[in-house]
């Protein structure tokens, strides 16, 4: 389970590759004006593009089909308030509940580290074989 | 206004930031590694590579603590803002030095595996049915990985290419990355240890973050709830000549009002460019600039000065008395709106 799920992972990452080759060579100049002339930072964008390919990919398509700045004024501010009130909410739980669930309790006398017993002396058949 | 990708944007600022940010992580992990194997667990004594893996781990957990701190630190007080300015760095960074971690812990604890390292990891524990014994490994790998994204995506061509908005929306799984890296620390380390110092500053920086995010959550400016169509502002002689204050017209949105002299207009509060917060920009030779990139726009309609093409909404604005009102809807991007005057008293 865990192998081909590793294999899918892999298999995502060359599709990623890819798409990184054929887009930083020819797709990113039709797309950001920005990039025209701009060679030298273009591998930086591979981990980005092997990582959300399928995103490039969209965000190609919609800005080759052409897209309108309405939505560029309005960051999602909303949604950040609430995953950040969830986020501080959720911090004690998950503090609290690892805390209770250990074994040991921090007042309790501290673990002591035993010392290897002392060797036993021979019997005497053993040491005269 | 056309800027040319550059690998990293550095400027002097920004030289200081990444060179103090740099020195600090050296400094913890040699500390770490002078004074962790002796403050260590007393049952087994631990051996060089568990401590360096932790101190590679424990710091970038408080760089991750750091870092989701000073956005609503920023928002509580203004002095922290040049923090914010140049978060991105310190993501990568904390990114590298959780890397790091990951990488110690493979070539430890599988070094020797005749599986592939991270199949041995991801199968020696499945119980994920349970809270005590719960394979916390899974939760710092899904940390790593948002934490990889988002600097893998860090560039300004990704703000750029995804978007503001949908940047942002990526960008906000940095929360729950955050909660799977607490996770990870309380369900694996912290069930062990033995020694306080560290419980104690894991979970001071927890509790931190958890209290920040609620402050600057109470502090917030109250969405209007007057179904007028006008928006109170605030005083006028509040606002600093070439400085703006900033206005939520709705839950997403923002208006920026600036004084220019004895006039006042209103714009969005969002950059054109990668959506940079205008409201903290000021007035430089009659034009808005943006605080981020230096982008920037005639108060009065807009738009960017000749030849640059950039545009943003304007509002209308009027006064009762001192005080400032924005209209609610906005006009195009780049609408003339004419100026209003300041107040005599004021001006």
């Amino acid at each position: 389970m865990v192998a081909t799920l590793l294999q899918i992972a892999e298999v995502y990452l060359w599709i990623g590759a890819a798409v990184a080759a054929v887009f930083l060579l020819w797709g990113i100049d039709r797309v950001e004006p920005n990039a025209a002339g701009a060679f030298v930072f273009r591998p930086l964008l591979i981990p980005g593009i092997l990582l959300i390919w399928p995103l490039v990919l969209w965000r190609w398509w919609v800005l080759t089909r052409g897209e309108t700045g309405v939505r560029r004024h309005r960051p999602p501010r909303r949604v950040q308030h609430a995953v950040a009130i969830v986020l501080a909410l959720a911090i004690p739980v998950i503090l609290m509940g690892a805390l209770l669930v250990r074994q040991n309790r921090p007042l309790e006398r501290p673990a002591v580290l035993l010392a290897p017993p002392a060797a036993a002396p021979a019997a005497e058949g053993e040491a005269g074989q | 206004m056309s800027v040319k990708y550059v690998p990293v944007q550095w400027n002097p600022n920004k030289y200081v930031y990444d060179a103090v940010l740099l020195a600090s992580v050296v400094l913890y992990i040699f500390v770490f590694l002078e004074l962790g194997t002796a403050a260590a667990d007393v049952t087994q004594p631990i051996n060089g590579a568990i401590v360096r893996m932790r101190a590679f781990g424990s710091c970038a957990f408080l760089m991750l603590s750091v870092i989701l701190a000073i956005g609503p630190l920023a928002r509580l007080d203004r002095r922290f803002l040049p923090l914010l300015y140049n978060r991105r760095h310190f993501g990568v960074m904390t990114f590298a030095v959780a890397l790091t971690h990951a990488v110690y812990v493979l070539g430890w604890y599988f070094a020797f595996s005749p599986t592939d390292p991270l199949v041995a990891l991801l199968t020696a524990n499945t119980a994920y049915g349970q809270v005590l014994g719960f394979p916390f490994e899974v939760l710092g790998i899904a940390a790593l990985l948002v934490l990889a994204i988002l600097a893998a995506t860090s560039h300004d061509f990704w703000l750029s290419f995804l978007s503001p908005p949908l940047w942002k929306a990526l960008h906000l799984l940095i929360y729950p990355a955050y909660a799977a890296a607490v996770a990870h620390v309380a369900l694996g380390y912290l069930q062990d240890a033995t020694n306080p110092a560290f419980a104690l500053l894991f979970g001071g920086a927890v509790l931190t973050v958890g209290a920040l995010h609620l402050a600057a959550w109470l502090r917030a400016p109250a969405e209007p709830t007057t179904a007028d169509d006008w928006v109170m502002a605030g005083d006028a002689g509040d606002i600093p000549d070439g400085r703006a204050i900033v206005v939520r017209i709705s839950p997403t949105e923002r208006a920026a009002v600036f004084r220019n002299g004895r006039t006042l207009s209103a714009v969005s509060n969002a950059c054109a460019h990668q959506n940079g917060p205008l409201g903290e920009g000021r007035i430089v030779y009659g034009c808005i600039t943006c605080p981020w990139h230096g982008f920037q726009y005639r108060p009065e309609d807009g738009c960017s000065p000749a030849p640059f093409t950039e545009k943003v909404p304007t509002y209308d604005l009027k006064l009762e008395g001192r005080t400032v009102l924005v209209r609610r809807t906005a006009h195009p991007p780049g609408t003339r709106v004419e100026p209003t005057p300041l107040p005599e008293d004021v001006a």
